[in-house]
């Protein structure tokens, strides 16, 4: 699904079994989930640390806040985390 | 040179298995555990560990030195773990050191109560091993009548929520059956199925002549993969093992010798894989019993042997993949060739692919196929205890 499809209403949750955890080693935040390990970028865990019941809309507007950025071109790159992470079912919309 | 931190143990806890599975990458020389006897569903009867597995402290010491060392993923394996009693308090003490967990089993043994124990206990994934979609050729690959019952441990571990893996080993005898059986991962409702074609180490090195898919097999297995890869993107997640004698480059064994990974075995040697200490008897391994995990990671001559690149000998040394496939696999390369430290013979440029290349011919052009295969054994250097 390419990142405009999702709809602002979704609601982005991990994926059963996955799980987001400070790698104590580096100080990164990492997505743990069966064989696999990513570590994730700032941007990547702003957005998966609001991803508990938010809807893609709120997530936004807060991000769009807290970095006083332009919500529009935000919201770009935002859909294209999740729909990138989606396809690697690191999470699923509700 | 600069030691990595790893990423993820194996902890193989136990050689005991009910299961017979022919493709067994455990060593054919079983030390330290006791046959298991298995009868019914309950878990009960299989035998208690003797003297020369781990205890469960020595296993709890081993997760949280693990973790200090950066691992961050642990798989219980075997044999077969429900085996071990503790299992439940080695799980908890995984979670408590922040450990994902993954338990990587035949299922055999599970029960509701177990179940549930290891759900309470923080268990983040089950890896359940089928040996085909149906119970007449899966129970003749098993060795025992397990199929049914792991069709009613798939169902009970959807019920209690836990997120599910099917493994499946692909080999000769069952590789035309992928459709069926990634349809069975769906209808289980997995997250997850991997189809791993069978690699030849252990018991499977042994049986590799009724194991070795043909060609025409290969081919067609490869393009079924990657059609429903495709088709089933984002619900069902497939991650297919590539049969490396039939590749031309050799597989990126462990990310790197040393790298990311480490193996523990029953008696606590320390691995850099699970085969290591069979497929390299030269080398000298360490013992949890004799020095920490923390010093046989980075000081030990068995995890830095063949870490990094200095070790490499042509054509690997001069090759412009030698940071992408780090040489192939060191057990491989022992297992074929006599010498660990020689190029992977799978690699088109190793002197030694001949080898590869005359088992592929007798597979390929032999219209009879044996059928005949040596079943894995359970330990039985010491009698059952009890």
């Amino acid at each position: 699904m390419h990142g405009t499809a999702i709809s602002d209403l979704a609601r982005p949750s991990l994926t059963k079994g996955v799980r987001l955890q400070l790698d104590a080693t580096t100080g990164k935040n990492v997505l743990l989930y069966p064989e696999g390990i990513v570590e994730l970028n700032e941007t990547a865990h702003e957005i998966l640390s609001r991803c508990d019941g938010r809807t893609l809309c709120e997530i936004i507007s807060e991000l769009a806040e807290e970095y006083e950025a332009d919500s529009n071109a935000l919201a770009a790159d935002v859909r294209d985390t999740l729909s990138d992470l989606q396809r690697r079912k690191l999470i699923e919309f509700k | 040179m600069k030691v990595p931190r790893p990423y993820a143990l194996l902890a193989e806890i136990t050689y005991r298995c009910p299961l017979h599975c022919p493709y067994c990458s455990n060593p054919l020389n079983l030390e330290g555990g006791a046959p298991a006897t298995l009868s019914g569903t309950d878990s009960q009867e299989l035998a208690p560990p003797n003297n020369g597995e781990l205890t469960t402290e020595e296993w709890k010491r081993i997760i949280r030195d693990a973790a200090a060392l950066g691992v961050l993923q642990i798989g219980f394996s075997g044999g077969e773990p429900l085996a071990r009693r503790d299992l439940v308090e080695l799980i908890h003490a995984a979670r408590e050191a922040k450990l994902y967990t993954n338990l990587i089993t035949s299922g055999i043994g599970l029960d509701d109560y177990r179940l549930r124990a290891l759900r309470d206990a923080g268990l983040d994934s089950i890896q359940l091993s089928f040996q085909s979609d149906e119970s007449g050729l899966a129970d003749e690959i098993a060795g025992a009548r397990a199929h049914k019952r792991k069709l009613d441990v798939a169902a009970k571990i959807r019920e209690a929520g836990i997120p599910l893996s099917l493994n499946f080993v692909i080999h000769r005898r069952n590789i035309d059956r992928l459709p069926q059986m990634i349809d069975l991962a769906e209808g289980l409702g997995a997250e997850r199925v991997e189809l791993a074609n069978v690699q030849f180490y252990g018991w499977a090195f042994r049986n590799r002549a009724s194991l070795l898919p043909t060609r025409e097999q290969v081919d067609r297995a490869r393009e079924i993969a990657v059609a429903e890869k495709a088709r089933l993107a984002g619900r069902l997640d497939i991650f297919y093992v590539l049969p490396d004698y039939y590749e031309t480059r050799p597989k990126p064994c462990l990310n790197g010798w040393g790298q990311r990974y480490l193996t523990v075995n029953p008696m606590g040697y320390v691995l850099p894989c699970p085969t290591a200490s069979s497929a390299i008897p030269n080398l000298r391994f360490e013992n949890v019993r004799d020095r920490d995990l923390d010093w046989i990671w980075r000081e030990s001559e068995s995890f830095n042997r063949f870490r990094g690149t200095e070790w490499m000998p042509e054509p690997c040394r001069s090759c412009p993949q030698k940071e992408i496939d780090f040489g192939g696999c060191r057990c491989q390369a022992a297992l074929l060739t006599g010498n660990a430290a020689n190029t992977d013979p799978v690699c088109e440029f190793s002197p030694n692919r001949a080898m590869v290349d005359a088992v592929l011919h007798a597979i390929n052009t032999s219209g009879e196929h044996t059928h005949d295969w040596t079943f894995r054994t359970n330990p039985s250097a010491l009698p059952v205890s009890g």
